[in-house]
């Protein structure tokens, strides 16, 4: 008996055939029905001040369909976020059909809500596609859930918000969000010293998510910010002689 | 209820609690104290074994056998379908003395029969068959005595609950219900006895005013305008149904109980210490009262109803 | 900061709250609906920390819902607010909710009525009632304000002249109200009072 996994892949399932013998085309966007969640994170896990991890994987793909992203205590986020990715499984099995958005992000906000008060650290977002279109929720440790359109979490999410409100339209394109949101996470993680490595960015469509980009913030400071060619305003000579 | 260090169990409450969580205001819990053991009741050895002369008896054999089989537990349904215990039980209380209950237009009467077994006896209540369970409802008892009075305890309870998380009396429906729920969880789990009693519920509640209730072992309920249990509740009951009148006051209503009880009980003559009544109704000033008669007044009441026989007939 | 407020007036009771979703100096959202529709006749309008809020009220919406699916009849708004007061006891000294309450609602045969209910349950029957930061310019504004037997037109002006002082007053003034009341036809949205238009879909 061959068990179908397909929802605990890191890659959307695609029928018949290794990832790497396909086309690029493959992994064109698809025809995009605006609008379209774009989640981006940093990458960077700290531990006080140590950085411990420059390319932590920040967003965890629960299933095709849905990602969460992470704040907070790296393990909470990781082991809860599996674990709704089994219940979202077990809901499809059970129910043959998708768990809506809201319903995963009540489903996560119950569990944390349960053991609030017994130090876990959760700060996370839940963006993904059901019958109903996008769906974007926060979900905290503190059993805070709230539907939205666009949020930031996290340490340096003040920074974050910044940029995000002062460029966000509800009906932008897909590309210009995504600039957007890789903008945002640039600018969090030039002031906030706890925010820094990766800005991944992914879309998620009607036919699931996408990885758009992973740009080192580092190159991103350089290519939003090139360094400039100073003129030289003196140049060192030999004294004149006395 | 939670324990920490076992994920097991704390998923499998989280499963339970998907989605909202509805906590049940009382639930009941119920414990099965024994597993019922697959094997069947052995059979008295008296039951003749098969013979072929015997083979052709056998349709009223296996029937007789068959009750034998599954009357002795309540939890098992005879191949009819039917619970004997539950049935039996219910036999037991067409023993007992009767009560009659009828719905006025100004509130609701509830008359007992009560039998005297001597003279001697010293009966400390002033009721032995009425109950009074909180200040707006009333009930009416017929069967075991000593398990009614675990019914009607718990009936106190779940209305004193009621109004501890309300603050406001509780719906005469719902006790009834609650009570049955009680009353039906002895017909289903191992190694328990159905409550031999049936009751007629009298009460007044905001939403649906003035109700009767009758209730019975096997956990059933219904609401009536008048309605009989006890000894010859069938009797007394077709003749309620002819008599009945829609716009009864208390008193017609008390009238006809009277005159029901002194045709369907089986002593030859009534007198008010063989009887009891109890009335519910509203206050002018808006309170639910529960009354009962005095001895003295019945005799009365006996006396102009003329329904009283003792005289004549004892004479 | 966390602004809710009601009162009661000719045969009806109004609910009106912030809608600021607020994590310590972070403003997540600024149309997060605080004001519950309990059942067809009852508002519940709550302040306290975020999942608290949510949990505790949805519980007691899913209550009293049950309490109506099992018995056919609706609970009172008195029987309800004291339902809840005893939820927030027994929870007190175990893991208490966060959670403050105006209960508003219409019975049949009792007309409108608010209750005030907070988290370490104290329950009151009120004409007007207010928690939160709000509530320090709220209460005296109702106090010196509030008549007895007011129409909806007056309410709703006194509801905004509360509005109006809180935002010019308060610190950290929210920014978006939402204003819901009950009479005898039901409870329902009534308006809203938006200083800041969050872009997109609307309220969750």
């Amino acid at each position: 008996m061959k068990l179908d996994l397909s929802g605990l892949q890191s890659f959307p399932s695609i029928p018949g055939g290794a990832v790497d013998d396909l086309g690029e085309d493959l992994f064109a966007p698809p025809s995009f029905q605006l609008p379209a969640c774009s989640d981006v994170p940093d990458s960077r896990a700290s531990m006080g001040g140590y950085i411990s991890s420059q390319s932590v994987k920040k967003i965890i793909e629960i299933n095709p369909y849905m990602l969460g992203t992470m704040a907070g205590g790296a393990a909470d986020c990781q082991f809860w976020h599996r674990n709704l990715g089994i219940k979202c499984r077990l809901h499809e099995l059970a129910n043959k059909r998708r768990i809506s958005v809201t319903g995963a992000s009540k489903l996560l906000a119950n569990i944390l809500y349960s053991y609030r008060g017994m130090g876990l650290s959760v700060g996370t977002m839940i963006a993904g596609w059901d019958e109903k279109g996008p769906g974007l929720y926060y979900v905290d440790s503190e059993g805070g859930r709230l539907k939205g359109t666009r949020f930031s979490v996290g340490s340096g999410s003040p920074y974050a918000y910044g940029v995000l409100d002062s460029g966000y339209r509800f009906d932008m394109p897909v590309e210009e969000a995504a600039e957007l949101a890789r903008r945002a996470i640039y600018h969090a993680t030039f002031r906030d010293g706890a925010s820094g490595g990766v800005a991944s960015v992914y879309h998620v469509g009607p036919d699931g998510w996408k990885k758009l980009s992973g740009d080192d913030v580092g190159e991103l400071h350089y290519k939003y910010y090139p360094v400039a060619p100073t003129p030289v305003e003196q140049e060192m000579t030999d004294a004149p002689a006395a | 209820m939670l324990c920490r260090s076992d994920p097991i169990t704390l998923r499998l409450v989280f499963d339970a609690f998907l989605g909202v969580q509805v906590a049940l205001g009382f639930s009941f819990c119920y414990y099965i104290f024994l597993p019922d053991l697959p094997s069947l009741p052995r059979r008295p050895s008296a039951l003749p074994s098969r013979s072929v002369a015997g083979r052709r008896n056998e349709p009223i054999l296996a029937q007789s056998r068959m009750s034998r089989r599954y009357d002795s537990r309540t939890t098992i349904f005879s191949p009819e379908g039917r619970l004997y215990q539950v049935e039996y039980a219910m036999e037991a209380i067409g023993n007992a003395g009767a009560a009659i209950g009828i719905l006025a237009r100004d509130g609701v009467i509830l008359v007992g029969e009560k039998k005297v077994t001597s003279k001697l006896l010293q009966t400390s209540r002033s009721t032995e068959k009425m109950y009074k369970i909180d200040d707006h409802l009333a009930c009416a008892v017929a069967g075991i005595m000593s398990d009614a009075n675990i019914l009607i305890n718990t009936a106190r309870v779940q209305a004193q609950r009621y109004t501890f998380a309300y603050q406001e009396p509780m719906p005469v429906e719902q006790l009834v219900q609650s009570l049955c729920d009680t009353k039906q969880g002895y017909t289903q789990f191992g190694g328990l006895r159905p409550f031999g009693v049936s009751f007629l519920f009298a009460g007044w509640d905001k939403n649906y005013g003035f109700q009767l209730y009758m209730s019975d072992p096997s956990g059933n309920y219904s609401g009536w305008k008048a309605a009989a249990i006890g000894a010859n509740n069938q009797a007394a009951q077709s003749m309620l149904k002819q008599d009945y009148k829609d716009d009864f006051t208390r008193e017609e209503a008390v009238q006809l109980a009277l005159k029901v009880l002194s045709k369907t009980m089986d002593s030859t003559s009534l007198t008010s210490e063989k009887l009891e009544l109890a009335e519910i109704f509203v206050e002018p000033s808006g309170d639910v009262k529960y009354q009962v008669c005095k001895p003295e007044l019945l005799e009365k009441l006996l006396v102009k109803h003329g329904v009283t026989q003792a005289a004549t007939e004892s004479t | 900061m966390e602004c809710v407020f009601g009162l009661v007036g000719d045969g009806f009771a109004l609910v009106a709250a912030d809608t600021s979703a607020v994590h310590s100096i972070l403003v997540h959202k600024s149309n997060e609906d605080k004001v519950m529709i309990l059942d067809s006749h009852k508002l519940l309008g709550a302040s306290g920390e975020a999942g608290d809020r949510v949990q505790f009220t949805e519980y007691i919406q899913k209550n009293v819902h049950l309490y109506e699916f099992r018995n056919g009849i609706p609970l009172t708004t008195a029987a309800t607010a004291n339902f809840t007061r005893g939820e927030l006891a027994l929870a007190l000294r175990k893991n208490p909710y966060f959670v403050n309450i105006l209960l508003a609602g219409y019975d049949k045969n009792i007309g409108p009525s608010l209750y005030y209910i907070d988290y370490i349950a104290t329950l009151h029957k009120v004409d007007k009632g207010a928690f939160g930061y709000g509530s320090y310019f709220t209460l005296s504004m109702m106090d010196r304000h509030y008549k007895s037997g007011m129409s909806l037109e007056e309410a709703i002006d006194l509801v905004d002249k509360c509005i109006i002082e809180i935002r010019s007053r308060l610190v950290v003034a929210p920014p978006n109200f939402v204003i819901k009341i009950v009479d005898k036809d039901g409870a329902r949205e009534y308006a809203w009072r938006e200083s800041i238009k969050d872009a997109g879909v609307s309220a969750a």
